[in-house]
């Protein structure tokens, strides 16, 4: 027998209980100020939030940022991961932002690579103030029907404890993260 | 081997250290604490999370079955693994398909429980675990002491000798930021050379056939994303019904294991990329045991968070290491038992059964209830610890018999005034690090009667 029937059999085997799905989750408030809330979790977790009207009027404060470094924009598409490594910034678009958590939905379709966000040194993402949700219920509620072949949600710049719980930013992924809130 | 009490005793010798480990993990227990508080929504979220649980473990063999299926249409290779030997002959098989003699490997505590790297480096497999508290104990030659703080009973000087020694950092180095440098660059080497990448799975999704990886260093999609090979390793108890449960979860997840508002990354991979083979391996190795067993079948619905952990008080004094097992902990010594009962009879009696895990426990499970239907459980098998057995058995029949009861008091309160040395001696195992309190003149029982 194999052992997915094996497996599976000693679970039927089991006698069988009724118990329902408890339905999907509502979360209690939602908040007035969407955006005051996500800036305040980006600080939470690291990341630098910067407000500009659109992107070219990011594009002054970023090369204060970052001068003379290697960048990359969404539309460079690299099917080799590998050559990523030697670029030091990489900016690209986000579709949403949670308020809760700071995090940003990422999805494949645009990114140059899947490893791009996390093997490039520096990472600067776009996020409409429009585009915001409250929690992740409100996340996956939008997601709802939107299938990507990769997709994450990405909080802050990468980081470890694992040294006498001190915190240090830059463990594998990006060492830096910039929102750039349109 | 050492049992939980002897290793335990090892462990408390360094008095300084044993009192850093406990006040750091009671940090990061308050920082749990702290962010559970800003959600008014706490509780109900731990309703739910556990109501799901327990709908899935009940739905379990519908669920895999829906998963593997949609997995399958989304061009993954799903495996089935009985046990553990079963799942290392699946890596490995697939590992000598592709020639590869190095592998990245994300943590995953599965991977811990059925002994991966063992097996794959008596196979000539090099296996470079990639999380930085992994990578550490693995130079050491040593196993996690703990499942999200692998490397928490260290201290800096020891990560700073640790990586002199294999990393070539300067002698005395001891600065967290430097060290985690030197890590990055050692690794970055192997990510970009490997051919095939192990992950753990913290949640698989029937409805779509998706996984979800969640770290805080990028380490799992580093591997991940460059590797020609992605083996994602999953109990079957992982599974979760639909998308939208994710959002409960993932609410749940860090803020109870580190206070954090959510992992840096939560990667949900649902398709291999354009030349990549993608391969999930679903493992049993115990677990359709534990769900037949009414009592037990609750500590499927863990989610690996460790706050259980953080907040025990015998954890945090003991440290990972004392409990002999790849998951330590409150929630290890429930699972332990499961797969071994004679060579981890000590473990449900390492507990003071105060209830603190299951207050934080982020699914609801009555962690420190099941630790006392185990000790139940072996003392029926005449497995539990000879002093455990003989002073229960002498604890049973005194409370079944009031006048003895009463007769033992009143002994007892003679003893601990005229003789004490008799109750506090080497015999006594609670009498080591203890002052017994003085014993009161008149029982509560006499006092109650005679009251004004
Ligand atoms: S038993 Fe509960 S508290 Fe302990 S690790 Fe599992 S989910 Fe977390």
């Amino acid at each position: 027998m194999s052992s997915r029937s094996e497996i599976l059999g000693a679970i039927q085997a089991l006698e069988k209980r009724e118990i329902h799905h408890p339905g999907d989750f509502k979360s209690y408030k939602a908040t007035q100020d969407l955006v005051g809330d996500f800036k305040n979790s980006l600080s939470i977790v690291g990341a630098i939030c910067i407000e500009a009207e659109n992107k070219q009027k990011a594009e002054a404060r970023l090369s204060e940022i970052y001068p003379d470094l290697l960048r990359y924009t969404s539309h460079d598409v690299v099917t080799n991961g590998l050559e990523l490594e030697a670029v030091d910034v990489l900016e690209i678009d986000g579709l949403f932002g949670v308020a809760e958590n700071g995090a940003i939905w990422l999805s494949d379709q645009f990114l140059p690579n899947r490893v791009a966000p996390f093997i490039c040194q520096h990472l600067v993402i776009y996020v409409a103030k429009s585009e915001i949700v409250a929690t992740l219920h409100e996340a996956y509620e939008r997601l709802d029907g939107h299938y990507a072949d990769f997709a994450l949600f990405l909080s802050g710049p990468s980081k470890t404890a694992d040294i006498e719980q001190s915190l240090v930013i830059g463990a594998h992924g990006a060492r830096s993260l910039t929102i750039i809130l349109t | 081997m050492l049992n939980h009490a002897e290793a335990s005793e090892k462990f408390i010798e360094d008095a300084e250290r044993t009192t850093w480990h406990d006040e750091t993990l009671w940090f990061v227990r308050s920082k749990r604490d702290k962010v559970s508080k800003l959600l008014p929504e706490w509780e109900a979220l731990r309703e739910q999370a556990s109501l799901i649980k327990d709908h899935t473990l009940a739905n379990l063999g519908q669920y895999l079955i829906e998963f593997e299926s949609n997995a399958q249409k989304n061009g993954i290779k799903v495996h089935w693994a009985k046990d553990a030997q079963e799942h290392n002959e699946i890596v490995h098989s697939i590992i000598s398909k592709h020639g590869g003699k190095a592998l990245v490997k994300s943590k995953s505590m599965l991977t811990e429980e059925c002994h991966l790297n063992e097996f794959l480096t008596k196979k000539g497999v090099e296996v470079v675990d990639t999380d930085l508290g992994e990578r550490i104990v693995q130079f050491r030659n040593e196993v996690p002491s703990h499942i999200v703080l692998p490397a928490i009973h260290l201290k800096k000087e020891d990560v700073g000798e640790t990586f002199h020694e294999f990393l070539g950092t300067p002698k005395g180095n001891k600065d967290p930021q430097f060290l985690t440098e030197a890590a990055r660059q050692h690794l970055r080497g192997y990510f970009l050379g490997a051919n095939v990448a192990i992950t753990g799975v913290n949640f698989a999704v029937a409805e779509t056939g998706e996984f979800v990886v969640c770290t805080n260093e990028g380490n799992a999609d580093m591997g991940a994303h460059l590797a020609k090979v992605h083996i994602a390793c999953m109990g079957i108890e992982k599974m979760i019904p639909k998308r939208k449960d994710l959002g409960v979860f993932l609410r749940l997840l860090a803020r109870s294991a580190t206070g954090q508002l959510i992992t840096t990354y939560s990667s949900h991979f649902a398709k291999p990329r354009k030349g990549q083979e993608m391969h999930i391996i679903l493992v049993d190795n115990g677990r359709t045991r534990q769900l037949a067993r009414d009592e037990f079948r609750n500590s499927l619905k863990c989610i690996r968070c460790a706050a259980c952990f953080n907040t025990c008080p015998v954890y945090r004094r003991s440290g990972g290491h004392s409990y002999h097992q790849p998951v330590a902990g409150p929630i290890g010594s429930i699972l332990a038992p499961n797969f071994d009962k004679s060579a981890n009879v000590d473990l449900p009696f390492a507990s003071t059964l105060c209830g603190s895990c299951s207050n934080v426990c982020p699914v609801k499970i009555n962690i420190h209830e099941q630790l006392w239907f185990w000790r139940q459980d072996l003392m029926k098998d005449g497995l539990a610890p000879l002093g455990k057995s003989l002073s229960m058995k002498g604890m049973a029949f005194m409370f079944s018999n009031p006048t003895i009861f009463k007769m033992a008091g009143y002994m007892g309160r003679l003893v601990m005034r005229f003789a004490p040395f008799i109750v506090n001696n080497s015999f006594n195992p609670w009498f080591k690090q203890r002052e017994m309190p003085e014993a009161p003149k008149e029982s509560f029982q006499s006092w109650y009667k005679n009251r004004k």
